[in-house]
């Protein structure tokens, strides 16, 4: 059975493989490690596929390979190392040349119309062409007319046939300027693809800043109450983050259109507020692990959530499933006390909100009986939008009902939802 | 285990649930003492005595609405139509009052009941007692609709509707009732809503009911031995509540769905199995959907006719051949 | 034609003064609550169609009076009487006619469907010749468990011609189901002279004999008669003797729903039968018998209280949400059909 590179992620098309549990002539079971991969988003433990035993490495430690090539193979049976050997013939003969999809030709009198069968791309076909980036053109029917199916992609993928993303900047090689006596620290795989989204972000989506100031003493009050006895209980700390999530969730339910992705001419509405929350990994690198569904969590749910996927980005826990399908992101710079930050999209989203640090601070306020100055932990939330998609009205306005469901939202009994 | 015809598994489930509960109750025509025209229900009166086992008179409005009215007040009968053609006879206590009473009365009536029905063809019965019909109970919302393909499903299903407290249409095909499978022993009870899949393949997904189940399994076998197409096969065995999840997902590995159907062509269960592949494995999905069923036309009586009427082995083959590289 | 009837043992059943004002109280509600659908009708605020039973409210009240609380009643889509005179709420059958969460269904059934199995009402049936065979089989539940209970099932004088109630009253005879069945001829099936579609004068009374049962005829506007015939043929169906057919003998009042006003009865015919009115008829007899009439007025405006009181319950009762459209067509309360 082959052991092939797993999809980790909707946009993430190859890893690299950092370590193998088993050397060839190893014996394996079914669901025991068998190799770790490193995507830009995360690096995973993946079990083995079969029980057997480890026929083929052919991918090795460090080399990056595409989603859905051979990594490896395990010989389960008679039966499994002929299906091994045929499938590692195939893949070593040389690929035959892209049969012509034909063109619609003008149809001749009395002919029928050019509509083979070899034209029409089946569902799943078009899927695996458009996730991979694919060039039908290049690619070899084997179906009836001539129709590309669906093993025809998936052979063509696993046979290196996938090329990056279209348009891959192709840049001199700058020089450099370094000082003497400087150290190369080569980019590691999650810093890599850190590097190459945030760019294509920052030049494909036009982002504009927009900051509230916000009055956190309900939040406050919240916690207090909630003191020692949520830590003691929960084994930690209760932090301003999953009262910011809730209220987000509850302002995105109002505001769609920033729960959305561009696609083309279209405004996608996601159905699902799924909210990824940035993790720093120890300053080596990003994390986004996604909280699904929020607005159906409790408060105290939501708090074990993010604390949870916190603990496991931190300790190399996460699933595949955990990074995908957000709609939103929360970016928390505030443990640090920042003022304000205009943190970059995380595409293919439309917005990104920063929480900065919470501070004690004068404020005035307004009462029936004239102003007063009183001491409240404010802090600023800072939401950086796509303005292809968003208008600065719109997003104030959000960031306005972000406001209000912060300041003004029962929180203490919130915190008392079911635990 | 042991090995018993489809036809003494309904006895057995019958039999299971009327020992387990005193108010399971049991009636229907020629259903007692003559042990059912079929001989599915031999020796139940027997053990359970005339007071629990009843034989009707002709009048199958009165057997479903005597049915209804005891399990509104504290029984669970199981009530037999001898032929599923003749629910058209009683339909209106199907459709119009067993399936929307609960509904209607905003929960306040309960219809805990099993409706047992001997359906399809291949018996050479003719048009009138030869048709499929779970189709027609498919389309009512309130009713649960079963038709079990083996004898073990036969009895577990059975025990299974029989405790579901809702109204529940047990359709068996009665050119089964002499096929035998092993059944387990001593209490045995399956569960609603959930189909089995039979076989694996990796070039299409058939998705089959009741006797069309062994004519898939047949065709499959010849399929991957003679032509290399490999077929995965799913007996829905329960059309509401509909197992959407196996059904998706089994679809989605192999991309293609076949669905072999005994009803005729128009609004045959499988196409509400087709739409909602169409709609949501419509991504997975390497060609078009392909539905056998029988032509939409009554029943023929002369064998070669009935035979090449509903789907049989052989145009099952043919069709799946002829679609599905 | 017509048939030997033998003396009715109902004869022999003696009225107390309990059970008289018993019975006077209960037409009261019945008409007073049911006049009052009619003006909600006409505000607007009852919706799609109604069947009223005005006129025929002895037959409702003197089964409802003779009936245990644990026997069965099973009735047509004219079946606001028969909900109520087995002691349901009046604010649950308006609110139910309006559409309001306080309605007996909730606004799911409607008028037609009126159900409240905690007073034994097990539901209004709208098509024609339904209730019967699922009488039959409450009845045999009742039978096999040997709890005494008696089901009652009303219908109209149209549903003699059914197949239904054919096969329902067979099947009951045969079984000796503990079940009465009660026609309401009101001389009208829906639009049409019910002599004009059957073949014998008494549409059930005259076919009782097909089914091995004496035949009876009651005059359905006299609730003590009503009241008689009713615990008879429950002690005889208590004590195993199977079921009874009765026809009770009537007169609606409005047209056969909402939507017909009656015109095609002939000339005089509504008034003739205005003067029987059963509780006016009813009145005038606990007068000669002694009952005083401070006695009935004060019954009268209690009743009158009784539906002022429950119009303004349902009334103020909030429309059913949404979110019910998909509950309780399952036992789990749900109504799903996949996973």
């Amino acid at each position: 059975m082959d052991v092939i590179m797993p999809q980790l992620g909707e946009t993430v098309v190859e890893g690299v493989v950092t370590r193998w549990y088993k050397k060839v002539g190893d014996v394996v079971k079914a669901d025991e490690l068998l190799f770790d991969v490193e995507t830009d988003k995360v690096s995973t433990e993946i079990p083995a596929p079969a029980s057997g035993v480890v026929a083929e490495i052919l991918v090795e430690e460090g080399a990056t390979a595409k989603v859905g090539s051979r990594l490896a193979v395990i010989r389960e049976s008679a039966a499994g190392a002929v299906a091994a050997q045929s499938a590692g013939t195939t893949a070593a003969a040389p690929q035959s040349a892209p049969k012509q999809a034909a063109p619609i030709a003008p149809a001749a009198a009395g002919e029928r119309p050019a509509r083979q069968a070899g034209n029409r791309l089946s569902p799943v076909v078009r899927r695996l062409i458009a996730e991979h980036r694919l060039n039908p053109a290049d690619i070899r029917g084997t179906g009836r007319d001539g129709r590309i199916t669906r093993e025809d992609v998936t052979g063509h993928i696993e046979r290196g046939g996938a090329r990056g993303p279209a348009g891959t900047v192709r840049t001199e090689p700058s020089a450099v300027y370094a000082v003497g006596g400087a150290t190369r620290k080569p980019l590691n795989a999650v810093r890599k693809r850190t590097r190459d989204h945030m760019l294509k972000s920052w030049t494909t989506a036009p982002h504009v800043l927009q900051a509230v100031e916000v009055d956190f003493m309900k939040v406050e009050q919240a916690r207090q109450a909630a003191g020692a006895a949520w830590k003691a209980r929960e084994g930690f700390t209760l932090t301003y983050l999953p009262f910011i999530a809730c209220a987000v969730s509850a302002a995105l339910a109002k505001f769609p259109l920033l729960n959305a992705s561009l696609d083309g001419d279209d405004l996608v509405l996601h159905p699902r507020i799924n909210i990824g929350i940035a993790v720093d990994l120890n300053f080596e690198g990003l994390v986004v692990p996604v909280v699904k569904d929020v607005p159906g969590k409790s408060l105290p749910q939501l708090a074990r959530e993010i604390n949870d996927l916190a603990q496991r980005a931190r300790s190399n826990r996460l699933k595949p499933d955990d990074m995908t399908g957000g709609t939103y992101t929360l970016s928390n710079s505030g443990v640090f006390g920042t003022l304000i930050t205009a943190p970059i999209i995380n595409q293919p989203q439309v917005a990104i909100l920063s929480t900065d640090g919470v501070r004690k601070k004068p404020v005035v306020i307004e009462g029936p009986q004239g102003d007063s100055i009183a001491i409240r932990p404010v802090g600023v939330l800072a939401q950086t939008f796509d303005h292809r998609a968003i208008d600065g009205a719109y997003s104030a306005a959000f960031l306005r009902e972000v406001t209000t469901l912060i300041e003004t939202r029962d929180w203490t009994q919130e915190l008392q939802g079911q635990y | 285990m042991a090995e018993l015809t489809y036809r003494d598994a309904v006895a057995a489930g019958i039999a299971q649930e009327m020992a387990r509960d005193e108010n399971v109750v049991f009636l229907g025509e020629d259903v007692a003492d003559a042990g059912g025209v079929f001989k599915a229900t031999v020796g139940l009166l027997e053990k359970f005595g005339p007071r629990r086992v009843r034989d009707c008179p002709i009048s199958e409005q009165a057997i479903l609405g005597a049915a209804m009215g005891a399990a509104m007040t504290g029984l669970k009968p199981i009530a037999e139509i001898m032929f599923s053609d003749f629910l058209a006879v009683c339909w209106d206590i199907v459709a119009n009052e067993i399936a929307k009473t609960r509904y209607m009365t905003n929960g306040q009536i309960a219809l805990p009941l099993v409706i047992r029905t001997a359906n399809g063809a291949g018996s050479r019965f003719g048009a009138q007692h030869s048709q499929a019909v779970e189709n027609w109970a498919m389309a009512v919302p309130g009713l649960k609709v079963v038709a079990p393909a083996f004898p073990a499903d036969v009895k577990g299903l059975l025990a299974a509707a029989v405790r579901d407290p809702n109204p529940v249409l047990f359709f068996e095909q009665k050119s089964l009732y002499s096929m035998k499978g092993e059944v387990p022993d001593g209490e045995y009870v399956d569960q609603l809503g959930k189909a089995n899949v039979l076989r694996r393949g990796k070039d299409c997904t058939i998705v089959a009911l009741a006797l069309m189940v062994h004519r898939a399994l047949d065709a499959a076998a010849i399929l991957e031995k003679e032509h290399g197409i490999s077929c995965t096969v799913v007996d829905v065995r329960s059309l509401v509540p509909l197992d959407t999840q196996t059904i998706l997902s089994e679809v989605s590995k192999t991309g293609r769905l076949v669905t072999v159907e005994e009803n005729p062509r128009l609004c045959g269960w499988g196409a509400e199995v087709a739409s909602i592949v169409a709609d949501e494995c419509f991504w997975d999905l390497d060609g078009p959907i392909l539905r056998i069923t029988t032509p939409h036309v009554p029943l023929p009586s002369a064998d070669l006719l009935e035979d090449n009427t509903i789907p049989s082995v052989a145009r099952i083959v043919r069709e799946i051949r002829g679609k599905i590289e | 034609m017509t048939t030997k009837r033998k003396k009715s043992p109902a004869a022999e059943i003696d009225i107390g003064r309990e059970t008289r004002l018993e019975l006077y109280r209960l037409q009261l509600e019945l008409r007073y609550c049911e006049k009052r659908a009619y003006d909600l009708f006409l505000q607007n605020l009852v919706k799609g169609t109604s069947h009223l039973s005005l006129g025929q409210e002895a037959i409702a009240a003197g089964f409802g009076v003779a009936m245990r609380p644990d026997d069965w009643t099973f009735c047509t889509y004219r079946g606001h009487a028969h909900t109520l005179a087995r002691g349901a709420s009046m604010e649950g059958v308006l609110g139910e006619l309006m559409g309001r969460q306080c309605g007996l269904l909730g606004g799911k059934g409607g008028s037609m469907h009126l159900t409240d199995v905690t007073k034994g009402a097990m539901g209004s049936y709208a098509i024609i010749g339904a209730p019967l065979p699922v009488a039959a089989g409450a009845a045999w539940s009742a039978q096999y468990r040997g709890t005494g209970q008696v089901a009652v099932c009303f219908f109209g004088d149209g549903t003699a011609n059914i197949g239904a109630f054919h096969e329902a009253l067979n099947f009951s005879a045969v079984w000796k189901l503990p079940v009465v069945y009660v026609c309401e001829n009101n001389l009208y099936m829906e639009y049409t002279p019910i002599s004009a579609v059957t073949a014998v004068e008494h549409p059930a009374a005259d076919r009782a004999s097909a089914y091995g049962l004496p035949s009876i005829v009651v005059d359905g506007n006299d609730a003590d008669a009503v009241y008689k015939i009713a615990s008879a043929a429950l002690a005889k169906a208590r004590a195993g003797g199977g079921p009874s057919l009765i026809e009770a003998m009537t007169y609606r009042h409005s047209g056969h729903s909402r939507a017909d006003p009656g015109k095609y009865r002939p000339e005089g015919e509504l008034e003739k039968w205005l003067l029987r009115d059963p509780v006016v008829t009813y009145r005038e007899r606990l007068l000669t018998l002694g009952f005083n009439e401070p006695t009935l007025k004060d019954m009268e405006a209690e009743a009158m209280g009784k539906v002022d009181r429950a119009t303004g319950i349902a009334r103020a009762s909030p429309v059913p949400s949404i979110d019910d459209i998909e509950k309780n067509v399952w036992a789990d309360g749900g109504s799903a059909w996949r996973n």
